[in-house]
């Protein structure tokens, strides 16, 4: 040993010292920078005695990174869910408005509260049958009724295709960070291979890993040579061996009710859909897949069901005895030539309308409802579905009929509606649908919450495992600060020691 | 070393959400201490929201069943004031046939003009209207049950009975030959052929444009009730009868045996009318005491109701106020917490170099 040994050593220690000091200036300046994982500065002796910064490690904790992902792709699956039922519950707008307890304003625009206001309508009219205003009323409370119903269905649509826009921007973003993980994969590989910090690249691997799992929920699995090949939840390859698949999807921009929207393909396989083998589980993409294909046309069935109920209550039978075909009456839809059965209701909360016939506002005869022949051919005098044949002003016999057939029990097709009941009465099947949606409402909102503090909890673990402590690197710091003043000491007296020494010369 | 390390990052943003939670929270408490009521029933509802909105219904539906029974005992209650009308007038004129005797000077103007008076209040008290509907015409309410008897062009019913005494006795009642009818021959005249003519499709033909079938009306749910009569009641026809008979035959130079044979006459089928009536008049307090008890026990109904709802809908303010106020203590520790620990780092600590 000699003393420019010492000088050799000195110097070590100072080039490791400036290595720490850049490492713990990283970690400050990015402490506010989410998904930064600390890195480490590895100080290793070399062969003179001395030190240096051997590698620079990085504080990574691949299972917390799972679970924050994990998390985060249930968390937005809800989110997609409970945005479209919120959008639909509002449709309903129950009572969430109500500043009063009695009144037709407080129950909202629901289907069933229209109903309702309906049934009242036709009490009035009942008990004064020759006023024109009360027949006005009735008109107008199905008026009501049949816009909220086509206000329904708009809701059902709209939510159904901002769903679908939502999957193609879905998409748009799967493939633009797929692009973006391909280079940093590939910087990532080969900085393993020549050794190269690469902890930047792989800040940034994690960022679009979680990204990702925004969209669709993902597995991933750590190569030897430092790359990763991504999975969907449900197995099918998004990303291996440094090429990213094709992920596509073809937007549909008008869905009605009874359209299917197109399902999501990876390497022409579908990933979303009742008819996909490997359907993913969570990510917005699966939310939104199973607010537009199974959710909101859920819906739109019970809508669907509850007009054909309408127009089947209110419907004209032959008077006569005859054989006239039973006809849609106050209730209709345009084109009508029958009441649809049950089973054959596509569209219908869509289309269905006050008759123009007993419609004032259109040239009709309110009194008709009284009466009945809406059906009746002018043209020909035929008379089969006049009910009140006297003609009597306060023929009240009608009225009641039509009252009984709200409040009697009929057959509901629950083959797309899957509410549960195939036989109510009209009001109680509105109740039973304003039921539904408001429980998938509360219960997605509920999900949604729990999933939000579980990514909220994840988040918190890995940013404590892997984030940066800034009274930590102070610390480090002041030992790194002591360590050059006793270096640069030690530097003074070695320098000391050769001026003795050359003197003594 | 790591489980015990805290991040700067997740320091601070813990307190972060944990501020925007309670401000969210806040916000959601103050809309329902303001309201009494959830800030999102459907959501906190969930599948409870249909039976709230089932109940919400029924209220709105018993509270129009209610208006429109007022309305109903409105028309019932001016039936009934009709029928007191034609009662009390009927009474009268009992009173008055019984006072005049046959023959004396003066009976047949007061037989006259007693029946003409009474016909006539007759007719206009049982065209009483009750908002827009005839309240003695059934079903057929649009139209005026009672055809006016006296009307310029002579009315079928006058015609009826005019030709009625034409064909029996060869003459017009106001013929000086109307002394030579004698009482049985009156007698027989009234009941073979004056009676036939108030009664069956006659009556329904001359005289009334009623319906004979009666207004039904949904009193409450599931429940109607018979809420008109009409005047094809046997009153209407009775009363009719005896005061066209005095007004048509009253003034006709009669001998006082048949006088005195048309005041009996009239005078009991006054009689059998004022009785028919008050029948009449009960039937319809009973259907007012129908629909005023189906009214009151749907006020009882609502009231229950509403309770229900309310249970459903209203939150419980005094929790609330607690809540508000544990809350914002809440958040104005957060805010100070957030300021401490802000001084808390090693970097104000430090001396400066």
């Amino acid at each position: 040993m000699s003393l420019s040994a010492a000088f050799n050593i000195i110097n070590s220690a100072f080039v490791a010292n400036a290595g720490q000091s850049a490492v713990i200036s990283s970690n400050i300046s990015n402490a506010g920078t989410k998904g930064y994982a600390r890195e480490i500065a590895n100080l290793a002796t070399i062969a003179s005695g001395g030190v240096e910064v051997a590698s620079v490690g990085r504080e990574a904790n691949a299972a917390l990174l799972e679970q924050v992902n994990t998390s985060t792709s249930q968390a937005a699956c809800q989110q997609a869910l409970s945005d479209g039922l919120t959008t639909l519950a509002q449709s309903v707008s129950d009572s969430s408005s109500a500043t009063s307890t009695t009144g037709a304003e407080a129950n909202g625009n629901s289907p069933s509260a229209m109903l309702a206001n309906l049934q009242s309508a036709l009490e009035t009219y009942d008990a004064s049958p020759t006023s024109s205003s009360a027949a006005q009323g009735v008109v107008t409370a199905a008026d009501g009724l049949a816009q909220s119903l086509n206000t329904g269905a708009t809701a059902v649509q709209n939510v159904r295709e901002k769903a679908d826009s939502d999957m193609a921007s879905a998409v748009d973003t799967v493939n633009s960070l797929l692009t973006q993980f391909t280079s940093v994969n590939a910087t990532i590989v080969s900085g393993t291979a020549s050794g190269a910090d690469i902890s930047s690249a792989e800040d940034t691997r994690d960022s679009i890993l979680t990204q990702l799992s925004q969209e669709v929920g993902i597995s991933t699995v750590a190569n030897p040579d430092g790359s990763t090949s991504i999975y969907t939840d449900s197995g099918v390859t998004l990303f291996q061996g440094g090429a990213a698949r094709t992920v596509s999807f073809t937007p549909t921009a008008t869905l009605t009710d009874g359209a299917t929207g197109n399902a999501v393909m990876v390497d022409g396989v579908p990933i979303t859909g009742s008819s996909s083998p490997m359907a993913i589980q969570s990510g917005a993409l699966a939310g939104l897949a199973k607010l537009r294909d199974v959710v909101a046309p859920q819906y739109g069935a019970q809508l669907d069901q509850l007009a054909d109920g309408l127009i089947s209550a209110f419907s004209e039978s032959d008077q006569t005895g005859g054989t006239a075909p039973t006809l849609p009456g106050l209730f209709t839809f345009p084109g009508a030539s029958d009441v649809p059965p049950t089973s054959a209701t596509t569209g219908l909360a869509s289309e269905i309308e006050v008759n123009a016939k007993v419609d004032p506002s259109q040239g009709g005869d309110a009194t008709l409802l009284r009466d009945g022949g809406i059906n009746n051919d002018a043209s020909t005098g035929a008379d089969a579905y006049t009910y009140n044949t006297t003609g009597a002003a306060s023929y009240t016999g009608r009225i009641a009929q039509l009252i009984s057939a709200t409040t009697s029990t009929q057959s509901f097709d629950d083959t797309t509606a899957k509410l549960g009941t195939s036989s109510a009465n009209l009001g109680d099947y509105a109740d039973a649908s304003v039921s539904w949606l408001q429980s998938q409402n509360q219960a997605a909102s509920n999900q949604l919450d729990y999933q939000n503090s579980v990514v909220s909890q994840a988040t918190t673990a890995l940013s404590n495992a892997t984030g940066v402590n800034l009274d930590t690197e102070m610390t480090n710091m002041l030992s790194i600060e002591n360590s050059y003043t006793t270096t640069a000491k030690l530097l003074t007296t070695v320098n000391a020691m050769f001026s003795s020494l050359l003197n003594a010369v | 070393m790591a489980a015990s390390m805290v991040s700067t990052y997740s320091l601070g943003s813990a307190m972060l959400s944990s501020m925007a939670r309670a401000q969210n929270q806040l916000t959601q408490l103050t809309a329902e201490s303001s309201s009494g009521q959830y800030a999102d029933l459907g959501l906190q509802l969930g599948d409870q929201s249909g039976y709230e909105l089932s109940l919400r219904n029924q209220t709105n539906l018993l509270q129009s069943l209610t208006t429109a029974n007022n309305l109903t005992v409105t028309n019932l209650k001016t039936a009934q004031a009709a029928l007191d009308a034609i009662r009390t007038t009927a009474e009268s004129t009992v009173k008055t046939l019984t006072s005049t005797t046959a023959g004396s000077s003066g009976a047949a103007t007061t037989l006259q003009s007693t029946g003409t008076d009474a016909l006539q209040s007759l007719i206009s008290a049982t065209n009483t209207t009750s908002n827009g509907q005839y309240v003695f015409a059934g079903d057929n309410s649009g139209v005026a049950p009672m055809a006016d008897y006296f009307s310029s062009t002579t009315s079928a019913a006058k015609n009826a009975i005019d030709t009625a005494f034409v064909n029996t006795f060869g003459y017009a009642p106001t013929s000086s030959r109307a002394s030579e009818i004698s009482a049985s021959d009156m007698q027989s005249f009234i009941t073979g052929t004056l009676d036939p003519l108030f009664s069956g499709s006659n009556w329904t033909d001359d005289w009334s444009s009623a319906s004979s079938t009666d207004v039904t009306t949904q009193i409450a749910p599931g429940e109607s009730a018979t809420t008109s009569t009409n005047a094809n009641q046997a009153g209407f026809q009775q009363l009719a009868e005896g005061y066209a008979m005095l007004a048509e035959f009253g003034g006709s130079s009669l001998s006082t045996a048949a006088q005195q044979t048309l005041i009996t006459s009239a005078s009991s089928l006054i009689n059998q009318g004022i009785s028919s009536l008050t029948t009449t008049e009960a039937t319809l307090g009973a259907a007012q005491t129908q629909v005023t008890d189906a009214s009151t026990s749907m006020s009882n109904q609502l009231t229950i109701l509403q309770t229900q709802v309310g249970n459903l809908d209203n939150v419980d303010t005094s929790a609330v106020a607690v809540q508000l106020n544990s809350l914002s203590t809440q958040l104005e520790t957060a805010y100070q917490l957030t300021a401490q620990l802000q001084k808390l780092s090693l970097a104000q600590y430090l001396p400066v170099a």
